[in-house]
Order: structure tokens, then sequence, then C-alpha cells
């Protein structure tokens, strides 16, 4: 059996010509509704997921709101700074990878996309020197506590809530790098046009995502 | 197949698209809320209004990504309602989780000590078993392997 980007041919501008329409859709634009449609839901479930974290932080902050302060302020706000500027960069270069797609600009597409992934690696690299520090101070969760700045009861607490909400958003960097990596080899491949861009759409409406949560966990964390 | 690239897809779509310079104005203005959130984290303020304050810029930023980068502004309806009222929910799950916790009163909060060990010499007569530290006796009679 042939792959299907094999099968396809070239078109006169130079962009492998689209997957073939499925059958149940009229047209292109309503094919590509759907598909934005679906990513919407999902990144609706992906709000509800974040939604716990963000209600148990509050929830925990009102128990213990004298050692969430202590601890914001031993946070690097230099750090939690520079990561938020990272990633707001990385949603602008995202979003303009989409403009370019959707023109079947693709190697512009590609660099711009290579470049939010280089800048997700920064943040994840700035998040690991922050780790290290929480790791080497005993700044821990749970019984792995043993940070002795922290004074206030539910200090453990803070440390439960700070590497469970940043280590979850983490993973979801991981996974937006990832999806935009194979979307700028696809546009490497010509593969986006203005009629086939979705995929570039749909894996930069995660990465958005991904900086959501950010802007608000940024000053939940560090500043407030 | 023709299809695929229809011409009157994309110029339908492209009559609501950004502009790239709208897209650097807007990255702009968040990077300069970044600046002012932290600027007022500095400022002398109640927690409360700390609080307060950095979730309203932070509101003020997501919708920026989610209405210019994310397309929203002129994106179908449909996915406007989805991620709306994904964040209503959240908002009527954090309201009633953090009413909950506000209006609870301190010993609802606090640890009860277990039942001290009472003496059952000094027990009156006609005490219910449960009060012996012992818990609830066991009726008289043999106890067999059933």
């Amino acid at each position: 059996m042939q792959s299907s980007a094999t099968a396809r041919k070239v078109t006169a501008e130079g962009w492998l010509e689209p997957p073939p329409l499925p059958h149940h859709y009229d047209t292109v634009e309503n094919h590509q509704s759907a598909l934005r449609f679906g990513m919407w839901l999902f990144l609706g479930t992906e709000v509800l997921l974040f939604a716990g974290i963000f209600v148990g932080y509050f929830v925990f902050r009102a128990y213990f709101p004298e050692s969430f302060e202590q601890a914001a302020r031993h946070l690097s706000v230099k750090l939690g700074t520079a990561n938020t500027l990272l990633l707001l960069t990385s949603s602008l270069t995202v979003a303009l990878a989409h403009h370019n797609a959707e023109r079947g600009k693709n190697r512009n597409a590609f660099w711009l996309l290579m470049a939010s992934v280089v800048m997700g690696a920064g943040f994840l690299c700035i998040k690991a020197v922050e780790y290290a520090e929480k790791f080497r101070e005993g700044a821990l969760p749970g019984k792995h506590f043993r940070f002795s700045e922290i004074t206030a009861p539910g200090g453990p607490i803070f440390y439960v809530v700070y590497f469970f909400s940043t280590g979850l958003h983490a993973i979801h960097v991981v996974i937006g790098m990832s999806l935009l990596t194979w979307v700028a080899v696809r546009c490497w491949r010509k593969e986006f046009s203005p009629g086939y861009y979705a995929p570039v759409e749909n894996a930069g409406l995660y990465w958005h995502l991904v900086d959501l949560v950010w802007i608000f966990l940024y000053p939940l964390l560090y500043l407030v | 197949m023709a299809s695929l690239t229809h011409p009157a897809g994309a110029q339908a779509h492209a009559k609501h698209e950004t502009s790239p310079w709208r897209l650097v104005l807007n990255w702009l203005v968040l990077c300069g809320l970044t600046f002012a959130t932290f600027g007022l984290s500095t400022l002398n303020m109640s927690p409360g209004g700390h609080l307060a304050a950095a979730l309203c810029i932070s509101t003020l930023k997501v919708t920026l990504v989610v209405l210019i980068f994310m397309h929203l502004w002129h994106g179908e309806g449909s996915n406007r309602i989805v991620f709306v009222t994904s964040f209503l929910f959240l908002l009527v799950l954090m309201f009633f989780v953090m009413a909950d916790v506000s209006t609870r009163f301190t010993l609802t909060n606090s640890r009860i000590p277990p039942m001290p060990k009472v003496d059952q010499a000094m027990l009156p007569d006609g005490m219910p078993p449960a009060m012996s530290s012992g818990g609830p006796r066991r009726t008289s009679g043999p106890v067999g392997n059933e």
C-alpha cells in the first residue's frame, strides 16, 4: 500500500496536493470548519482539566494564605517573567506561521514554527533550572518538604500545587512542541495551501492554549 | 478534486484575515500587560487587591490571545460557544467551591480530638455502651464461627 504523501501530486504552485476530501463533506471549507470545531471542543475539555488545578490553588490558598505568600517570595520572578515573554513570543510566531501557511508560504511557516519550538525548549530549560533549585532547597511536596524558610503551616501544600500545575503545563509544552515540529516538517514538504492548512491551525490552537494556562499560572504562583 | 483548492473558499476566509501587523501589535500589548502585572505586584496593596489586579490583567491577556491569535474574533459562532461555555463552567465550579470555603466557620475545618478514655467504674448505671472506650459491647452469649 502506498502512503498518501508519496501518491500525491504537486500542484502548479508547487504545493503537494491536499489529501482527498472525505466523502461526507460537501466542500473543503466544510471539512476545515469541522476540523476546527473538533479542536475547539478538545480545548474546552483542556480548560476543564486545568480548572481542577486552579480551584485547588484557590482552596488551599484560602486555607494557608501565609505559606502561599511566603512561598511565592521564594520563586524567581525574573525566571517566571522570562518564561511568560518566551511563551507570548512563541504564540506570535505560531500565529504568523498560521498566517503564512494559509497563503501557501510553507517555508516561512516552517521557520516560524521552528522558532516557536526553540522558544518552547527555552521555556522548559528555564523550568528545569527552577525545579533544580527547588529540589536543592528541599522546597518539595508532602513528606519530602524540608525548606526551613517557610515557617507558616501549609508549605508542602503550596509545592504540591506548584509542581502539579507547572508539571502538567510542562507536559503540555512538550506535546505542543511535538505537534509544532510535526506540522513544521509538513510545511517543509510544502503540504499546505490556501485550500488545506487545518493541521497548522489546530496545532497552533493547542499551543495558544498552553500559553493561556501559563498567563494565569504566572501571576498566581510568582506574583500574588 | 478541483474543489480542494477552491479559490472561493480561500477568498471567503481571507476576508476575515488578521494582518501580521495586528498580530505583532497584539504581542506588544501582551508584553506590556505582562510588565504591568509585574509592576502591580511590587506595589503596596492588600493580598486580595493583588489577587484581583492579577486576575483582571490575566483575563484581559487571555481575551486578547483568544480573539486575535486564536482568531475567535472572526471565528464561527459554534467555536465561540464551546470556548465561552467551558470558561463559564470553570467559573461556576470556582464560584461554588469558593463560596463553600469562605463561608465555613472555624470548627468545620479544625480537627476534633478523639474521645478521651472513660473510666467504666465512674459511669452511672444506664449509660449507653458507646460511651465506653472499647466501642460497642458485644452481646452476651457464645460467639461462634458460623
